[in-house]
């Protein structure tokens, strides 16, 4: 009866225990919230997770725990967000460009530059690919082919208004094509578009570099730019900038803390992201995960937030996103 | 010809004591998680998945087979005793199996659960290791179109779930379609029916629905008549092991379930979904007892069950080879294999065969003890129907309000899920079928988002839909299911009348 | 507008129809609203226009078979008991809003529950559903890290 039913439940605390308890490792006396604005087992998620992980393996916080708070591409954490971690020392939000955009397109009242930057922590270059077999060689055929019937151009990509439909724009836009006849076919994600690619249904895709590695070193896939602003060590094909278009776009992801921490509570918090990002198991992890590396302390990634929210916005506007 | 050594060392490694105790450690908290109301496979896993790191890496991979196939599992067992689906892909197995537990055949409903979802399991991982690099060509060619051919498919199989009256069967699959219209549009990025609400701008949840108007919608329904209808589940009637009958009733579902299940699943589209709508239909459409269903048939969760974890070996196929992950719990199990260093992609079957094989065998491994392990506790979980109504629904209430809650904590998802369990209790009051509404949630934004790729693909000529033969012929598929039984009735009309 | 000389043998469809239309309505007022179009194809608001259109056939079909007598039958019902499991659930959200947390929420939601099924020993049931959230809680925040919401009681622990 009931009992059994506890029983069964308790096999799984017993198990749980087993693994978990041993997560624990103590240290510094920081204990803190991580919300990561999205549900389990994504970006946002695993960068929250990931950074417990390091937080708590490098001694740079006693407990670290995990709240996820998914909703309207993160701007429903983010407005909670902002609510509860007023002025507390021990709460941190982890977010990306994505949620630069959401903001703008679900016309939400709040957005990341109410919240304290403490980090920027990864940046995954963007990748621009188009199907073996296609005419298109290079980044200026592809340019020429936009230029030529920007309609038929068929992108396949991310969420509409995500990053990888910004980059399209953009290159949309240094084509010399007006950027709101993008012909952009948007996907629940890197998964399902591949699958577009791979079935030769669309011209070019923009994609997570990490999430079509695979296909791109196999050769099912021809990567003809990435987006980051140098070249990256190991992967072959070379950046925007490298080939005369003045475009850069970084999928980065950074660490927040509530609106007014300030003195001694917001250098703690600092303190403890800048030890954990330089530590080797945060290397370790980035590694691990395929994340590159685009640390900025604090003040240097304050800046960065207003000048990307600034862009992102003119962006989606061009492409009818936003008004 | 390396596969075949390459699976015999698998094996090797798998059947070592300590792996087969991590399998079993992992089956079994994959089970008590997975068996909790609205927290489905995905869920289990990513929760659990912490747990496996601590182990060298063979004892992890195994670990983590045993907790996918737990919580699969534990998933079908909500679904059966509590009639709380914790995924969208046991929806279906609820509607035959709770009512089967309700007349006291849980034991049979649980065993042809778990056996039939071996028996897919089986298969359908044999089909992985041999056909996966030759499914996955053909995959990838579904254009959008192709998926609208299946979706529209998939639609017209659902009128095998109305019931009396095709008018509120309909009702209630419209009800779906314009809960799935609630959120973000994934192509434009326009909100629909959101009405300022952020809390709407993701969409209502298959499982807040499912939950609400099916374990909500009933303890509601079930108080309101249990002064003049008590009405008390009765634990165990005959055997709690599946009959010969039951065994004669079951095979045949079983293999066309794996069937279905397993080719739609390796579909980067395809889902777990419409395999178990698919298998349903099929089922009662040849069941020697079709009259039972509704009621109770053992077919309706023998097939769906077994489609539904072909399905799930199925979307081993595009993970594994392409990298892709097709659903909730792949982009999970893909978090995980990165965790081992297992990059999936087009290069993982050449580059590392031997990782490859070696979680086929832990799959097969874990598989085995499933059945070891869940077939003595059938008898257990049987007996919670035991519980005095009292209680038995007020932690039904409680357990299903949690597991909305662990998902997404917010007071808009309890409002919701409230809200459906007050329209699941006047659906049941006037008699309009459950299952439609959570089918039109499923399937009405995937054909709509199919259907408009399809459209700006081809600048927005509707004959994009026919020109590919391969759509074409699904979609003449549906017309002719949809007008056969209508052209079938005049004629046998026609014929009456003649004589 | 109800005609009093006008018998309408099934209430309930005519009420149900009177549901459909206004869901109709909505639907088509929010689909007239959208500001984003597609460039290419339809826009995200036709199939809003094909659900509204739906909604309109299936409530003329309600209005019809309203005037026929009613082909099932409804049984009279414990509006008492409903009542218990809707107080039952508010407790629940009420607990949440308010910043009460999950554990006395939970609990209100269990004992009321038991109510509606006419048990009458509220205070045992208070107990046990108390134990029982404390468990869930427990088990979900301290082992699976999954936060179900905190409030006063919750910070204990």
């Amino acid at each position: 009866m009931r009992n059994y039913f506890k029983l069964g439940i308790l096999a799984a605390v017993v198990g749980g225990t087993l693994g978990l308890g041993t997560l624990q490792a103590s240290s510094q006396d920081l204990e803190l919230t991580i919300m990561a604005p999205a549900g389990a087992g994504g970006g946002w998620d695993s960068a929250s997770r990931s950074m417990q992980e390091a937080m708590m393996a490098s001694g740079n916080a006693k407990s670290v725990q995990v709240i996820n708070v998914p909703g309207a591409g993160g701007t429903v954490g983010l407005a909670q967000f902002i609510g509860s971690a007023k002025g507390s020392s021990n709460q941190l939000f982890v977010a990306g460009i994505t949620l630069v955009g959401a903001s703008i397109s679900n016309q939400s009242p709040v957005d990341l530059t109410e919240v304290t930057p403490i980090a920027r922590l990864t940046g995954d270059p963007l990748v621009i690919v188009v199907p073996k077999d296609s005419p298109i060689k290079s980044m200026d055929d592809l340019l020429a082919t936009i230029k030529k019937d920007v309609a038929t151009t068929i992108w396949v990509g991310g969420s509409a208004g995500g990053a990888d439909h910004i980059l399209a724009a953009l290159v949309t836009k240094a084509a010399g094509a007006d950027p709101s006849k993008i012909n952009y076919v948007a996907y629940s994600g890197g998964g399902e578009s591949l699958a577009a690619m791979l079935g030769g249904q669309a011209t070019a895709g923009v994609s997570g570099y990490g999430e079509w590695e695979g296909q791109i070193k196999s050769g099912d896939l021809r990567a003809l730019a990435i987006s980051y602003p140098e070249p990256i060590e190991g992967i072959e094909a070379k950046p925007l900038k490298a080939q005369g278009l003045d475009i850069e776009l970084v999928n980065w992801r950074g660490v927040f803390a509530g609106p007014g921490v300030e003195g001694a509570d917001l250098d703690a918090l600092k303190s403890a992201v800048e030890k954990t990002v330089k530590s080797a198991e945060w290397q370790a992890i980035l590694k691990a995960r395929g994340w590159t590396d685009y640390y900025a302390p604090s003040d240097e990634f304050k800046a960065f937030i207003g000048s990307e929210t600034e862009r992102v916005k003119t962006i989606l506007t061009s492409i009818g996103l936003a008004n | 010809m390396d596969t075949f050594s390459f699976l015999i060392d698998g094996f090797a490694l798998a059947i070592q004591p300590a792996n087969l105790i991590y399998a079993a450690i992992g089956v079994l908290i994959g089970t008590a998680v997975g068996v909790l109301p609205g927290i489905g496979p995905a869920l289990t896993v990513a929760l659990l998945l912490p747990v496996t790191f601590k182990l060298d890496p063979g004892g992890s991979i195994i670990m983590f087979a045993g907790i996918y196939y737990g919580g699969m599992y534990g998933g079908s067992t909500t679904a059966i005793l509590l009639n709380a689906p914790g995924e969208s892909a046991s929806v279906v197995t609820a509607l035959e199996g709770n009512k089967m537990a309700r007349a006291g055949r849980g034991g049979p409903a649980l065993a042809t659960a778990a056996i039939g979802s071996f028996v897919a399991a089986l298969v359908a991982t044999a089909g992985l290791a041999v056909l996966a690099p030759y499914l996955v060509k053909i995959a990838v060619k579904f254009g959008p179109w192709d998926y609208f051919g299946l979706m529209l498919i998939a639609f017209v199989t659902v009128s095998a779930t109305f019931g009396s009256s095709p008018l509120r069967g309909l009702t209630s699959l419209a009800f779906g379609l314009w809960l799935g219209l609630m959120g973000i549009d994934q192509l434009t990025g326009q909100a629909r029916l959101t009405f300022g609400v952020p809390g709407l701008l993701d969409g209502v949840e298959v499982t807040t629905l499912a939950v609400g108007l099916f374990a909500i919608g009933e303890a509601f329904f079930v108080a309101s008549r249990h002064l003049y209808k008590p009405e008390k589940p009765i634990p165990v009637k005959g055997s709690i092991w599946m009959t010969r009958e039951d065994w004669k009733r079951s095979w045949k579902p079983w293999l066309r379930g794996t069937v279905i299940g397993f080719p739609i699943g390796a579909l980067p589209a395809g889902g777990a979904e419409i395999p178990t709508f698919l298998s349903y239909t099929i089922e009662r459409k040849l069941s020697s007892k079709p009259e039972e269903f509704g009621r109770g048939a053992i077919e309706g969760v023998a097939g769906p069950e077994a489609a539904n974890n072909a399905s799930a070996a199925g979307t081993l196929v595009p993970l594994l080879t392409l990298g892709l992950p097709t659903s909730a719990t792949a982009a999970v199990m893909l978090a995980g294999f990165q965790q081992y260093n297992i990059q999936p992609g087009p290069l993982l079957f050449t580059q590392h065969a031997d990782l490859v094989w070696g979680l086929v065998a832990s799959l097969f491994i874990a598989n085995v003890m499933l059945l070891v392990l869940n077939l003595p506790l059938v008898g257990i979980w049987v007996k919670l129907l035991k519980i005095p109504l009292p209680w038995l629904y007020a932690g039904i209430l409680v357990f299903a309000s949690m597991g909305t809650l662990a998902a997404n904590p917010s007071v808009t998802e309890l409002l919701l899920l409230t809200g459906f369990g007050v329209v699941g209790f006047v659906m049941r009051r006037y008699d309009y079928p459950i299952a439609p509404a959570v089918v039109g949630l499923i399937l009405g934004p995937l054909a709509d988002s199919a259907l408009r790729r399809s459209l700006q693909m081809s600048l927005g000529d509707p004959m994009i839909l026919v020109q590919h033969p391969s759509s074409a012929i699904m979609i003449g598929i549906a017309v002719v299911a949809l007008v056969a039984p209508f052209v079938f009735r005049g004629l046998a009309k026609f014929r009456q009348d003649e004589d | 507008m109800t005609q009093k000389t006008l018998r309408i043998p099934n209430r309930p469809t005519a009420m149900i129809a009177v549901v459909l239309f206004a869901i109709a309505f909505i639907t088509y007022w929010d689909a007239s609203h959208m500001k984003v179009r597609a460039t290419y194809g339809m826009s995200a608001s036709a199939a809003s226009y094909f659900v509204a259109i739906l909604f309109v056939v299936l409530a003329i079909g309600h209005l019809i078979s309203a005037f026929k007598p009613s082909d099932i039958e409804v049984e009279s019902a414990d509006w008492m008991a409903v009542g218990w499991i809707g107080f039952a659930l508010a407790g629940l959200i009420g607990s949440i809003w308010l910043g009460g947390g999950f554990i006395p929420g939970s609990t209100l939601l269990f004992a009321l529950t038991a109510r509606a099924f006419g048990r009458k020993a509220l205070l045992v049931d208070l107990c046990l559903g108390a134990v029982i959230g404390v468990f869930v809680f427990l088990l979900f925040n301290k082992l699976l890290t999954l936060a179900l919401p905190q409030g006063p009681l919750e910070r204990l622990f």
